[in-house]
């Protein structure tokens, strides 16, 4: 399915404050995402980068501003129905559930969405499978390595066959092996997929060989790479 | 094959990885369904005992003082009780809690030697006794336990008694009681003149008159005639007797304070598992688990813990209600056999308390923000 062409994501005039307006962490973002659009978003540490995804992946409400999904702005109440069935997420921390094995740490998406409990394990195992864990199905977290752990929680990301996968620093707690393996992974599914990918990174080697790069700083967009003019 | 994961499964992991305090938490509702089951199981078998007592013997009405405390009757109202045209017969009783020895007390009945209640024991050895003299009649059970037989004599209250028979009663009740003459119950009790009240058998109700319009109207006739007295349902009587109200009083305190006790317990369990799995929350919220299904997981564990704690309750309540069956002390006031009903109920009270102290816990899993989670130490 060809998803590109039509923005898929937009934000406008994006404001988000802390501390009763002391903290300003976005100050008026514009920005406009087409389906299937490999996006990096780098920036400094305290530039707003995560906060910016946390708001486009439905996470947490702008303090002004609105973000639209498919043009239609996100409203509080549908926010969990849209992280179900829209957005994956990707932490630096992987945040799998110790007591539950790699498959069934895949299908706690799924159990949001009421999907038949057959399904979810078939499910879960085959997108195992495509991550190259066949063999770890019924491992612990603690019994994978780093790079395991965060190809499961790709899986589990890709669980609810989301539109868009929003990964924050992906590769933070990866050796340079894995990173590389990781981002190989992300840009294969989001290939094959037709899926849009929204990487936050601080790696500027990752950034820089995303088709666009959008540099942040101080809450405010910096610049595009390549260029471009949000309206 | 691949691992299947459940939402009840889920819960089931959570509350599995503490099982210690998961053992603790159980273990403390457990021990308050288990005074729930044992008290107020021994509270209704002392009713249903009660009811079965009046049954075996064929009272229909008990008439009493309307009073609770005061429950003495003039014995002279017996005449006036026996001329009401639904009356058959009327007899005069009293009933007493006695120490027989110091481990052993025992319901003590003062009945008139015609008395139409012995109809429902069967004597096993000896006889009746005669009004007028210091004997008495033991029921299996208790002449078991204090050994005794047709011949021997036992003290009450510094006199002594001859037992002259030994009987077999239909109830619990019956079995570990003592009977003795009216009049010689009301020296014991310095009750000269007085009773506990009347059992009265009523005439055969009249072709087409409903049984419960009769008993209706033969109530309503014996208090006309004797007014400030009350005629009670044979059915009501044994769920309104003094001892049986004060056994469900206490028996219902102290349960309900046991299961506070209990439910304290799994609403600490909760929060402390809440408050350690704030990441793990927002994790679920950030994977799109709506606020409603963070909260339906809180309370599921909460429910299998009062659940689990409700079986176990039962399994510890029904031992102790055997054990209290096979007492000396107790024998003579409950039976071993529990009603399912009471059973259903404890089971529903258990989850109701998990549900209860889950409550406050799962609203707040279910309102936290999941970025505020997700960053939480």
């Amino acid at each position: 399915m060809n998803k590109t062409a039509c923005p898929i994501l937009e934000v406008r005039q994006l404001c988000k404050s802390y501390d009763e307006g002391r903290i300003e962490a976005l100050r008026g973002v514009d920005l406009s995402i087409s389906a299937g659009e490999y996006v990096a978003i780098s920036g400094p540490s305290g530039s707003g980068k995560s906060t910016l995804l946390q708001l486009m992946g439905g996470l947490d409400t702008p303090t002004s501003g609105q973000v639209l999904f498919q043009g239609a702005a996100l409203a509080a109440s549908g926010l969990d129905n849209y992280r179900a069935h829209q957005v994956g997420f990707i932490f630096q921390a992987f945040y799998l559930l110790p007591t539950l094995r790699a498959i069934e740490n895949v299908q706690v998406p799924m159990l949001a969405v009421d999907r038949r409990g057959n399904n979810r394990a078939k499910r879960a195992e085959d997108l195992l499978v495509e991550m190259g864990l066949e063999h770890r199905l019924n491992q612990y977290p603690n019994e994978l390595s780093a790079g395991e752990r965060q190809r499961v929680a790709i899986a589990r990301a890709l669980a609810n066959n989301p539109s868009m996968l929003l990964a924050d620093e992906p590769t933070g707690n990866l050796d340079s092996v894995n990173s590389a393996r990781i981002m190989e992974m992300l840009i294969g599914i989001q290939q094959k997929h037709g899926m849009t990918l929204i990487v936050i990174t601080h790696e500027n080697e990752i950034a820089d060989a995303a088709p666009r790069h959008i540099r942040i700083r101080d809450g405010l967009i910096e610049g595009h790479s390549p260029t471009r003019l949000e309206s | 094959m691949a691992s299947q994961l459940s939402f009840a499964g889920f819960a089931r992991k959570n509350l599995w990885r503490r099982r210690l305090r998961t053992l603790l938490t159980l273990i403390g509702i457990g021990m308050a369904i288990g005074a729930f089951v044992a008290l107020v199981g021994f509270s209704r078998s002392f009713e249903h005992e009660w009811l079965r007592l009046y049954s075996s013997s064929g009272t229909d009405i008990a008439v009493v003082e309307k009073t609770f405390l005061n429950t003495s009757v003039s014995e002279s109202i017996g005449d006036k009780l026996r001329a009401v045209p639904v009356v058959a017969q009327a007899e005069p009783m009293i009933f007493n809690l006695m120490d027989l020895t110091p481990d052993v007390n025992a319901l003590v009945f003062g009945w008139k030697a015609d008395s139409y209640e012995f109809d429902s024991l069967t004597f096993l050895s000896g006889h009746r006794f005669q009004d007028g003299q210091p004997q008495v009649i033991l029921g299996d059970m208790l002449a078991g336990n204090l050994n005794k037989k047709v011949g021997d004599t036992i003290n009450m209250q510094g006199a002594a008694f001859t037992v002259t028979g030994i009987y077999h009663g239909g109830t619990a009740l019956e079995a570990g009681a003592v009977i003795m003459p009216l009049d010689q119950l009301q020296q014991l009790s310095s009750l000269q003149g007085k009773v506990s009240g009347f059992h009265v058998r009523l005439r055969t109700a009249p072709e087409g008159e409903p049984q419960d319009h009769y008993l209706k109207r033969a109530q309503t006739e014996i208090e006309a005639a004797l007014p400030g007295l009350n005629a009670q349902l044979a059915s009501e009587r044994a769920s309104s007797n003094q001892f049986v109200q004060l056994a469900h009083a206490v028996a219902w305190g102290t349960s309900c304070i046991a299961l506070l006790m209990g439910i304290l317990g799994i609403a600490n369990t909760m929060a402390m598992s809440v408050f350690e799995r704030t990441r793990e929350i927002g994790i679920l919220r950030a994977l799109g688990w709506q606020a409603w299904r963070v909260m339906l997981l809180i309370q599921t564990e909460a429910a299998v813990l009062g659940l689990a704690g409700g079986v176990l309750g039962i399994a510890v309540g029904w031992g102790a209600l055997r054990m209290l069956a096979t007492l000396p002390q107790t024998a003579s006031i409950v039976s071993a056999s529990v009603d399912p009903l009471h059973l259903l109920q404890a089971l529903g009270i258990s989850v109701l308390s998990g549900l209860a102290a889950g409550a406050i816990p799962a609203w707040h899993a279910a309102h936290l923000s999941p970025v505020e989670a997700l960053h939480h130490e």
